[in-house]
């Protein structure tokens, strides 16, 4: 499509001068260059003609009857903000008072006679390629300006509108651009765990969006396939390291907080401090940026991981963006920690962090332009128990529907894989196993549970039989650390211990039932001695520990141990 | 002059300068400063005494620059940056990357 107002392959001109003869004399010179003209003889005309035509070059006159060509100048000039119609003044006053006041009324040239007609159209090209320019500079700037517009809509439509849990978790998102390089993520794991990001790529605008849509993909994918936090950023940092160009990367915060095990993993790479405030607003953690940020490295540095914080109940996880702190007022100050922590304290005793931060960051900066994206996410620690219910009508129809199906004695299939020394270190298992049911069968709503019963039991293996881990450690929020770190340490030492994992599927006429076998390499344990103590332990009492085996209980028709403790064998019952 | 680039006695190494701001708006200057010195395993040196801010593609220039000096199997050394700027190198762990001297 061709820029410029080419109607008819002909440009406009519209000469506004009150002698007759100038007009003509004029008329001629512009059709010698392809124009098209029209003349007015006052101002007033001058300005209504050219509301008519809307003409691609206005030549005026300064002195006329009615309205004069500042005037004039003055009203077209104002109608067309948006659009460089060059408007050049044709006088006779050769001052330089002329000259100021016709550029100041908003004339692009002035043109003094007497002038040859070759001077005449020289002025005129040069006056036309300019006004062309201007349109191609306002062309490739209305595209840009749709790229960002599109890319703001696929940005908040497509993949922030499918957060999770956006009712309770707490997100301030003030974009410096129209688009912006800050992205915020939620996901739900299969187990109830929530995985949280924050990231910032480098720079504004559309080059820092492109890192997005993938980004978004796999942590989500990720996540409802139940790869641990590590793993994804594993992932992420891979995949963004070969995406993007070597000097855009993402400073980002990852987050798991866990339905059931009262603690957080975080991970900072790249971001300021992340915080965990307790209910009186007082900062319990901060947990500091421990690697370049995600793209930066082919791989992570090693002995990068998340780290493992103990929250309570009333905890909230706080992570921001550099834009907070780094917002200036008028005279040039930073926003800097200090009041960001002040606000945010005074956020958790109101009850509204998200709003305490950005009140304040606005008082702070007044009417001063924003330099870079503000973003903050604020999540609080409890609430995110899932409640796996299996109603008791469920379990009869599920038994009578088995008796009617006698001759499902054999598996439809079978799945094994059996790990040993550094890969049981090294693979979460799950995510596989979780993929072949999926693929075999389909997807459904109830895998979810399934997913809980082979994490728990798999965990249970490797940590308490393989790695002979107690479970005691956990109850204290300092053991809880120390039974981290101790476990990191033993995997490392993995030489030719294993971890068995088969399942056997046997379809009935409305759902289904799956066995869970997992034996391991380790010493066993006393299952009948462990199941006494646990009966005689009161329910109100919430431990740090052991109430994995307990939700397994609940989500299994039966779950029997063997050969010693070394062996699991759950089965897993569902109609459809 | 915001960017100065001087080439050390003996061919030793590049030292490039960066005076007030370094942020998006240098990033032709910054490249141009260094894209035609290409001694193998030269040293690099960005002096940072006189920066008093950068933003976050200063350091994605930071990181091209680095890359320019592996290609040469160079090296890329920064040099003094106040606390304002250190603490964002911090943040993005640059010290893990390449030396930083204070």
């Amino acid at each position: 499509m061709s820029l410029s107002s080419t109607k008819n392959n002909f440009k406009l001109a519209l000469v506004v001068d009150d002698s007759p003869m100038q007009c003509r004399v004029l008329g001629v010179l512009l059709k010698e260059e392809g124009y098209r003209v029209f003349t007015a003889n006052d101002g007033e005309r001058g300005v209504a003609m050219y509301i008519k035509y809307k003409p691609d070059l206005v030549l005026m006159d300064i002195n006329m009857p009615v309205m004069d060509g500042y005037e004039a100048t003055r009203k077209i000039k104002s109608f067309s903000r948006t659009s460089l119609c060059p408007l050049i003044f044709i006088t006779s006053m050769d001052s330089d008072q002329a000259f100021i006041e016709s550029i100041d009324a908003g004339g692009d040239g002035i043109l003094v006679r007497p002038f040859s007609p070759e001077v005449f159209k020289a002025k005129i090209k040069s006056i036309q390629r300019i006004s062309d320019l201007y349109g191609q500079v306002k062309r490739l700037q209305q595209e840009q300006q749709q790229d960002a517009e599109l890319a703001e809509q696929l940005m908040s439509g497509v993949i922030e509108s499918r957060n999770y849990a956006l009712d309770r978790i707490g997100i301030v998102k003030k974009a410096a651009a129209l688009f912006s390089g800050d992205i915020q993520l939620t996901a739900l794991g299969p187990n109830g765990d929530v995985n949280i990001l924050l990231g910032d790529f480098t720079g504004h605008g559309l080059r820092s969006s492109i890192g997005a849509i993938p980004l978004a993909e796999t942590f989500r994918a990720m996540t409802k396939k139940g790869f641990s936090l590590f793993e994804i950023i594993t992932q992420v940092n891979r995949q963004l390291h070969n995406l993007l160009p070597p000097d855009l990367f993402l400073g980002a915060a990852f987050v798991t907080i866990s339905s059931h095990d009262a603690s957080a993993n975080i991970f900072n790479a790249g971001l300021p401090d992340c915080y965990i405030y307790d209910q009186f607003g007082e900062i319990k953690h901060r947990i500091l940026s421990s690697h370049p940020p995600m793209g930066v490295l082919p791989n992570l540095l090693d002995n990068s991981k998340p780290s493992v914080v103990v929250v309570g109940e009333s905890d909230r996880i706080i992570l921001i963006s550099d834009g907070i702190v780094e917002a200036r007022n008028d005279v040039g100050e930073m926003f800097e920690f200090e009041r960001f922590e002040k606000a945010t304290k005074q956020g958790v005793l109101a009850g509204n962090v998200s709003k305490s931060v950005l009140d304040a960051v606005n008082d702070f900066c007044q009417h001063m332009p924003q330099e870079d994206d503000i973003s903050l996410i604020d999540i609080p620690c409890s609430g995110w128990q899932q409640t796996f219910t299996v109603s008791n009508v469920t379990k009869d129809t599920l038994i009578n529907s088995r008796k009617q199906v006698t001759n499902a004695e054999s598996p439809a299939w079978t799945w094994n894989l059996k790990l040993t020394g550094k890969r049981l270190a090294l693979i979460n298992p799950i995510p596989m196993a979780m993929n072949q049911i999926q693929d075999i069968e389909g997807n459904a709503e109830h895998w979810q549970s399934l997913f809980t019963i082979l994490t728990e039991l798999f965990v249970n293996s490797l940590d308490h039989g393989v790695l002979d881990l107690n479970s005691d450690l956990k109850d204290s929020p300092e053991g809880f650390v120390e039974y981290f770190s101790e476990r990191d340490k033993r995997l490392q030492l993995l030489d030719s211990e294993f971890v068995d994992i088969q399942l056997d599927y046997f379809p009935f006429d409305l759902g289904g039932k799956l066995l869970v076998k997992i034996s391991d390499s380790g010493e066993g344990f006393d299952y009948r001695k462990k199941q006494l103590a646990r009966q005689t332990e009161s329910h109100e009492n919430m431990q740090l520990s052991g109430r994995g085996i307990e939700l397994v209980k609940q989500l299994c028709q039966s779950i029997d141990y063997y050969d010693g403790g070394r062996a699991v064998e759950a089965a897993y019952v569902w109609s459809s | 002059m915001t960017i100065q680039a001087i080439t050390l006695a003996d061919n030793k190494g590049l030292k490039i300068s960066i005076s007030e701001r370094f942020d998006f708006s240098l990033h032709q200057q910054f490249r141009d400063s260094y894209l035609n010195y290409n001694d193998k395993g030269a040293e690099f040196t960005l002096d940072l005494s006189n920066t008093t801010y950068m933003d976050s593609s200063a350091l994605g220039m930071i990181l091209l620059l680095k890359d320019h000096a592996d290609k040469l199997s160079g090296k890329l050394v920064i040099s003094k940056p106040n606390d304002a700027i250190n603490k964002i190198l911090e943040i993005a762990q640059f010290h893990r990357l390449m030396p930083i001297e204070v």
